[in-house]
């Protein structure tokens, strides 16, 4: 492996943080049973509302930038998405998704987020 | 049963002889199979398969096929391959004389993900502004010059905050040394990132079609 290494760091750890990943994905990819059909749904669904929270908070970030908010405000704004952030984790933690299952490849236009 | 490999032109050099491999002639076009590896799908029959393209991409230009493409036999394999010739002989012109290399940024200095619970609602903004800032800082620095020595590109969405950049590069033979040694400047000026460049590969970001 590291013969593929054309250019890098002396100490390659901080990438292998995904390596694992493999084994799970291919644990999971496999069969198309009754269980994995839902979970196909699921993915969906989780996707498109992953992409609202992505959508909503790209806008509150532009509207901080914009200085348009209240200290407070930007606070219960924080909290919100902080929360949201947790109920899709354990979402996706319950349908055994990754933060990368919830994407969509839209061919030549690349991926959805 | 067999399974498919890689599209390539036809003819073309002879087979690596790391396993064995035949080669479906149709119509211009050479689809690569080897018989089917039977059982479970392991990491180790993934890289056995990435092996023998690997070997395939050295001496010639191709499509990979995805892990896991078998078929019924030579007979239907060269029906399905027949049925998408067009797109598929279009798909290894676009690739043709180029390899893909993969590029991963890290942040140098990767803090401990700030503690989750404590984090106030403003904090925790912040730090969504702050990897957005860098993602687009890493793209105007890294990216935009990669790609300019690359035939295309595609930039797959960062798994971390701590990532900034991940993609992938199609680069012409040639021009490898050129993009890895593009990388090593980009590294010197930018000692807070870590650059990860690997390759080269084949083409797989660039034969969706």
């Amino acid at each position: 492996m590291t013969g593929k290494v054309l250019h890098g760091p002396r100490d390659l750890d901080p990438f292998a943080g995904d390596l694992p990943r493999l084994d799970d994905a291919l644990s999971r990819r496999i069969g198309a049973d009754p269980e994995n059909v839902q979970r196909g749904l699921a993915q969906l669904v989780l996707t498109i509302v992953e992409l609202l929270r992505q959508l909503m908070e790209r806008q509150a970030l532009r509207r901080i930038d914009g200085d348009t908010l209240s200290e407070e405000q930007v606070e219960r704004l924080g909290q919100t998405f902080m929360e949201l952030d947790k109920r899709m984790a354990e979402l996706r933690e319950e349908f055994g998704l990754d933060e990368e299952d919830l994407n969509l490849n839209l061919g030549p236009l690349g991926n959805l987020l | 049963m067999i399974e498919l490999y890689a599209i390539t032109d036809n003819p073309g050099p002879p087979l690596p002889d790391l396993a064995p491999l035949g080669a479906l002639s149709v119509d211009g076009l050479a689809a690569v199979y080897g018989p089917a590896s039977s059982g479970e799908v392991t990491p180790e029959a993934l890289w056995r398969h990435e092996e023998v393209v690997e070997a395939l991409m050295e001496d010639r230009d191709l499509l990979p096929v995805r892990y896991g493409t078998c078929l019924e036999d030579e007979a239907t394999a060269v029906r399905a391959v027949a049925e998408r010739r067009a797109d598929l002989a279009v798909a290894l012109d676009q690739v043709r004389g180029a390899i893909e290399l993969a590029v991963r940024v890290l942040l140098a200095d990767e803090r401990p993900a700030a503690a989750g619970p404590e984090l106030s609602g403003a904090q925790y903004l912040c730090a969504k502004a702050r990897s957005a800032s860098e993602r687009e800082s890493a793209i105007r620095t890294l990216h935009e010059p990669l790609s300019i020595l690359a035939r295309a590109s595609r930039q797959a969405s960062p798994r971390a905050p701590s990532e900034p950049l991940r993609a992938a590069y199609l680069v012409d033979r040639p021009a490898v040394p050129a993009f890895t040694a593009l990388v090593s400047r980009l590294q010197d000026a930018n000692p807070r990132l870590r650059l990860l460049c690997t390759g080269p590969w084949p083409p797989y970001s660039f034969t969706e079609s």
